[in-house]
Order: structure tokens, then sequence, then C-alpha cells
């Protein structure tokens, strides 16, 4: 009797890399954006200052992206 | 009284954080052209012509990924709150799908070296974060923004003015 195959993977596992590398920045991003919100919804005088934060927020956790989805593309080559 | 015709928006323009916005985006673009031309240089030497070009690419994507957020935000202050959010966020998905389809496109050309184009690129995603906090910490922000104040009241104009 042959051993049968339950499951394979074929292609290149550095695809998964994207998924990988939008969890945590789309997480990231949500809760930033979703904080900003609520603060400003609080607060509506401070809108200025909460922006600033927020794209400051944004910035450095886009950066991850960014990287994670060069990383991707360079070193599948 | 508070009459709507009276009130002036403190400080002239919309939002206080247009401003250090504004400054972060002039810093940022200084930055990648000097990433820029220091990267060109380095590639020439390191692996000729194709590092020129490779490393031009990779600190204009760091420079003008980045400005895309701020530029949303800028754009989105013209317009109602309610229009803020999705102007950001959507020029943040747009920015990865045009991510996504440059790195497909310039993969496999010929004339592009991988590595001093991801070089260069992290350089300029990581600097333009460092120019970002330190635009921030050095420019003084007032904490109100949008403040209305009732000026130039006329009181010849009260009707319930004793006179």
């Amino acid at each position: 009797m042959e051993p049968t195959n339950l499951a394979e993977l074929s292609g290149n596992i550095a695809t998964v890399g994207y998924g990988l590398a939008a969890i945590g920045p789309g997480i990231g991003i949500g809760i930033v954006v979703g904080k900003t919100i609520e603060s400003i919804a609080r607060q509506p005088e401070l809108s200025g200052k909460l922006q600033v934060t927020m794209w400051l927020g944004i910035a450095f956790t886009e950066a991850l992206a960014l990287i994670g989805l060069a990383t991707y593309f360079i070193f599948t080559a | 009284m508070t009459n709507p015709a009276h009130e002036t928006s403190v400080a002239g323009t919309g939002n206080s954080s247009t401003p250090v916005l504004v400054k972060a985006l002039a810093w940022g673009a200084l930055f990648a052209v000097t990433l820029g031309v220091v990267g060109a240089v380095i590639g020439a030497i390191v692996v000729g012509p194709v590092g020129v070009w490779s490393a031009l690419i990779g600190a204009a994507m760091a420079a003008v990924f980045l400005g895309i957020t701020v530029g949303s935000i800028l754009l989105a202050n013209r317009f109602h709150v309610a229009a803020f959010f999705p102007i950001v966020l959507g020029a943040w998905l747009l920015k990865f799908i045009l991510f996504i389809v440059l790195a497909l496109v310039l993969k496999d050309q010929p004339w592009i070296n991988t590595m001093v184009l991801f070089l260069c690129l992290v350089i300029g995603v990581i600097g333009s974060l460092v120019i970002d906090v330190v635009v921030v910490m050095k420019t003084r922000m007032p904490y109100a923004s949008d403040v209305m104040l009732p000026t130039g009241y006329d009181e010849s104009q009260d009707q319930n003015h004793e006179a």
C-alpha cells in the first residue's frame, strides 16, 4: 500500500509573506486610527495635536509593512 | 451673545496640524534628494550604472510612500471631518496596491539591482521616520485647533443693548 499525500504545498512559500506583512500593520493602523477617532470625539479642539500623533503612529506602523513587502519581493528573486 | 457672523478663526488657517505636516513634507523631500544622490554615488561605485537607477528609484519610493500619508492628511483637512478617515486610509490602501504593482514590475528588470534598491528603500523609510519625529518635537504647536473666537463685535448693532 502506497502512502498517500493528504496535503501538498507546491510553489513559493514566500507568497505567504505578504499576508504576514499585512496582518501586523493592519491591526496597528486600525488601533491607531480607532483611538484617534475616539480622542477627537472626546476633545474636538485637540484634533490638530491628535492628527500629528496619529500620523507618527501610522508612519511607524507602515514602515514595518513597507520593509516587510520589500523583503518579500527582494529575497524571492 | 454669539453670532456666527462675528466669529473669526484663530491663527487664520484651519487645523493647527497643517504647519507641522507641511514642514515634515519639505524636510522629507530634502532628505530623499540627499539620499538619492548619496545612494547613486555609492551604487555607481559598487555595482556600476545599474546601481544609480536602483538607488534613485529606492529613494523616490521611500519619499513618495511616506509622503502620501502626510499629503492625504493635509488634503483631508480641507474637507468635512467625516471625509478625514476615508481619505487617509484610502490613500494608505492605494499606496500599498501601488507598491505591490511597482515591486512586481521592477523585480525582474535587468537595469535594477534589487539589493541596492532594497537598502535605499529601507534607509529612506527609517530616515524619514527620524525626520518626522524631529520635526514634530521641534515644532511649536498650539493645543487648540479650529478655535472660533467672537471678535469684531459691534455694540451698536446689538438691538438688545440699552442706549
